[in-house]
């Protein structure tokens, strides 16, 4: 606290009568000249109309992926002509060039090997009946429980990545606090906003062949969704939207793809979190078409594959509920956006993956 | 809406121009600033409107009340109603989720199994300085320092959306006055304007953000898997990313208020050059420091009623300055921190005389070392935190950048600011044009540096 004195008499409206305030404000110090408010605009109009002759592609995009409203309207009445006039110029090129190196991510927003172009992943739909051989059935098929098989546990997890959208929050990180003291070495790599069913940010399937190769998991904790229900590019330009069986298939695929990327040849072992439901209905009709295209998409490879069902965990009976009872006390388990899991119910998530991993691996760490 | 965004650089050139056009019609300017306030409001959530237009309604409401009557205890009686609702709302809405399962944890030790409900319980951004300013309005009305100001003029200064959500902390005898007169057109301070949005765009997306990316969160989430050197990085990393972060903001507000016409006070002053913790509050969050002061130290009797008296309002003061942060015990722990060196060192004064350059490393070091409950998510992590600053490791995180971002940003607040400033006016005074053309050129270099996941809200959103 600075030294206390006793309140100032009234001696507004300058502040800069109040000789405790000396130098309080910045019109106190030296200064430069003062100018006309036409000045003000101009400089803040030269800057706006170079950023939109630079990166109006940037504001286009950003307004397209805004959800409906005011803000989106606004910014897309700025974002179509700047983008129109970015695209009959060369300068964003030019400029994405000087300053790449600035850039702290890969680009990793769809392209070759990614959903879009990968006929596994994200082609057009091809339903049973038109063509499409009979996939083969393997002995990745079966889980060894099922079976009645004593499971071959894997010998150590030594390295961890905790992966997903915005839903893989704050349980990436309980996660690793929790396997820290085992040694364990755990990756995050939550990518907030994006999803499997959207590719203009991350284009997952793009992104898990980097993680992999990056990090070489041993095992992988999956759990997004909260950003899903965009329409899949289907056969002639068309598209499919959410929620019908087909983008349920589309989805499933492109499930599938990163599942096949993470299970490393059955190296590892994947687990991945269905959606607990969240709290508005429309978003619920994506939640559930998301878990059942999860659960298909898991189908061939179940003995390195676990989906484990959050659905019930917190929403039982398809129910949305803020709170649960956890060691005997009601317990709030959601944030209040009613999509989200807040940090009590991330550990009921937690211990849920971790029983799973301790049955996989015969040591952690 | 967030200030380094798309949305915002839409906004701000409408408003700008739409503001000075309108200017010297101040009939059509105030409804017109107000209506752009709420609307830069409603974008975090249409609801949140409604408890500003409640407390601008509320507050406005006692001030009318107080100053209509003579009677010293009715006005006493108006104003402690005014405050108490005040700190009602702001306690509901901050530390209902805090004290709920600790209360009933309580009861249930105690065996009345009697809990208060629960809630999911949105938290308004920007409530704790709205609230604050609310409080300044109708105490400073109070005090007879002001006369009660118009409906709409009360509205602007609690709404005014450069200050909106995260300050600094402007006291409505600062800001009611300005409103009392259009702002003159031919005295605008474009280039000091235009050079704080500029750095403090460089202190929160190209610095805070960057060190929270790569060293803050990974060793503050995760303590356990780090050991002392990257901790002991990760909190000087720290000491510089919230001050880039809060300081940042507050020079966007002051700058983007100058373009307006609107003169804020300052909120940073090199805080980390102080050589005692009276200095430092007298340089950190300046605005809060002189609330803290002038609305509860000074109220609760200062330093007048003797030594013991004095420690107990220091500590009071410094506790809910903590708490004001947020609901955690790690703020307390943080304001009790705080607390403590002021009170050892009010106690000192004049008896012990260390070197100057000993007494900035000691409270520079605490300062730091106080941040670390600040930031840790929950008190054990805390203690996790300060486990590893002891356990001797490889060190992970070291990279060129990180510590050259960490020790200049702190190295320059210990030089001398004359060249700095000399610079600063420098670039004051270029041209219009030529300023306009640096800004899209830092705000292009500064876009680079955003990761996919876009520009992260700043800390004090949350407080």
């Amino acid at each position: 606290m600075s030294e206390p004195t006793e309140p100032t008499e009234p001696t507004e409206p300058k502040p800069q009568d109040d000789p405790r305030q000396r130098n309080r404000f910045i019109l106190d110090r030296e200064s430069g000249r003062m100018l006309r408010a036409r000045d003000a605009l101009s400089c803040v109009f030269v800057a706006a109309i170079l950023l939109m002759l630079i990166e109006g592609v940037s504001i286009r995009n950003t307004g397209e992926k805004m959800d409906a409203g005011i803000q989106r309207s606004a910014v897309l009445a700025v974002g179509h002509p700047a983008g129109w006039l970015a695209d009959q110029l060369p300068l964003a090129a030019a400029a994405d060039k000087l300053t790449a190196a600035l850039s702290p991510d890969d680009d990793l927003s769809g392209g070759p090997g990614g959903f879009n172009s990968a006929p596994v992943g994200g082609g057009p739909v091809q339903v049973a009946g038109e063509g499409a051989a009979a996939a083969p059935i393997t002995t990745d098929a079966f889980d060894s429980a099922d079976l009645g098989v004593k499971p071959k546990p894997l010998p150590t997890l030594r390295k961890l990545l905790v992966t997903g959208d915005s839903l893989g929050q704050p349980l990436d990180v309980q996660l690793a606090r929790k396997l820290a003291g085992d040694g364990v070495v755990t990756t995050r790599d939550v990518h907030l906003g994006t999803g499997i069913s959207k590719t203009d940010i991350v284009d997952w399937g793009l992104l898990s062949v980097k993680q992999v190769k990056d990090s070489q998991p041993d095992a992988v904790v999956m759990f997004m969704g909260a950003n899903e229900g965009f329409p899949f590019p289907a056969a002639g330009g068309a598209s499919v939207a959410c929620c019908s069986a087909e983008w349920a298939v589309t989805y499933a695929r492109r499930a599938r793809a990163m599942m096949d990327t993470y299970r490393r040849d059955g190296d590892a072992r994947v687990y991945w979190l269905t959606l607990p439901l969240p709290r508005s209905a429309p978003r619920q009709k994506v939640a559930r078409a998301v878990n059942a295209a999860i659960a298909v998409a898991a189908q061939p490879y179940r003995s390195q594959v676990r989906v484990l069902d959050m659905t019930d965990v917190f929403t039982p009976g398809g129910r949305y509920r803020a709170a649960m009872t956890i060691k005997g006390r009601e317990t709030l388990v959601r944030r209040p956006d009613g999509i989200h899991l807040n940090d009590a119910g991330a550990r009921v998530a937690l211990d849920l993956v971790l029983a799973r991993l301790r049955a996989d691996f015969a040591k952690l760490g | 809406m967030v200030f380094p965004t798309v949305q915002f650089a839409v906004f701000f050139p409408i408003v700008l121009a739409l503001s000075w056009a309108l200017m010297r019609r101040q009939g059509v300017w105030k409804p017109f600033m107000l209506a752009m306030s709420f609307l830069f409001y409603a974008a975090a959530d249409p609801m949140f409107c409604v408890m500003l237009a409640g407390m601008i309604l509320g507050n406005q409401g006692a001030a009318q009340l107080i100053h209509r009557s003579d009677d010293a205890r009715r006005r006493k009686l108006i104003v402690v109603a005014a405050v108490t609702a005040d700190l009602i709302t702001l306690g509901i809405f901050k530390y209902y989720g805090f004290f709920t399962p600790e209360i009933n944890g309580l009861l249930d030790t105690v065996g009345l199994g009697m809990p208060i409900p629960l809630a999911d319980i949105v938290l308004p951004v920007g409530i704790s300085f709205i609230t604050f300013q609310a409080i300044s309005y109708t105490v400073d009305v109070y005090r007879r320092l002001i006369e009660p100001a118009t409906t709409i003029d009360v509205g602007l200064y609690l709404s005014f959306f450069p200050h909106l959500v995260a300050g600094p902390i402007v006291r409505a005898r600062e800001f009611i006055p300005q409103l009392q007169s259009p702002r003159d057109p031919r005295k605008v301070a474009v280039g000091a304007g235009v050079v704080l949005i500029v750095i403090g765009l460089v202190k929160k997306v190209a610095i805070a953000d960057y060190l929270a990316r790569e060293i803050v969160d990974p060793v503050f989430g995760v303590p356990q898997a780090y050991s002392a050197p990257d901790a002991i990085l990760a909190s000087y990393a720290y000491a510089v990313q919230i001050f880039c972060d809060f300081s940042g903001y507050t020079d966007i507000a002051i700058g983007l208020a100058l373009l307006m016409g609107f003169v804020f006070p300052q909120n940073f002053d090199r805080p980390y050059r102080a050589a005692s913790f009276g200095e430092f509050w007298q340089r950190w969050h300046m605005t809060l420091s002189r609330f803290l002061r002038d609305f509860l130290y000074i109220p609760l009797g200062g330093n007048r009623g003797g030594k013991l008296k004095t420690v107990r309002n220091l500590m009071i003061t410094m506790l809910l300055g903590g708490l004001w942060h947020g609901a955690a015990w790690g703020f307390i722990l943080w304001g009790a921190i705080h607390g403590i060196a002021l009170v050892v060192e009010h106690q000192f004064r004049g008896k012990i005389r260390l070197p100057k350059w000993l007494a900035w490393f000691l409270v520079f070091h605490i300062v730091v070392l106080a941040w670390i409950p600040f930031r840790a998510p929950d008190l054990d992590l805390a203690g996790a935190f300060f486990s590893r600053l002891l356990d001797w490791g490889p060190a992970t995180l070291w990279t060129a950048p990180i510590v050259i971002l960490t020790f200049l940003v702190i190295g320059l607040q210990l030089l001398p600011s004359r060249p700095m400033d000399a610079l600063r006016v420098r670039f004051e005074q270029l041209h219009p044009v030529a300023l306009g053309a640096s800004m899209a050129c830092v705000i292009l270099l500064v876009a680079a540096t955003v990761s996919s996941q876009g520009v992260p809200p700043f800390i004090y959103f949350s407080f």
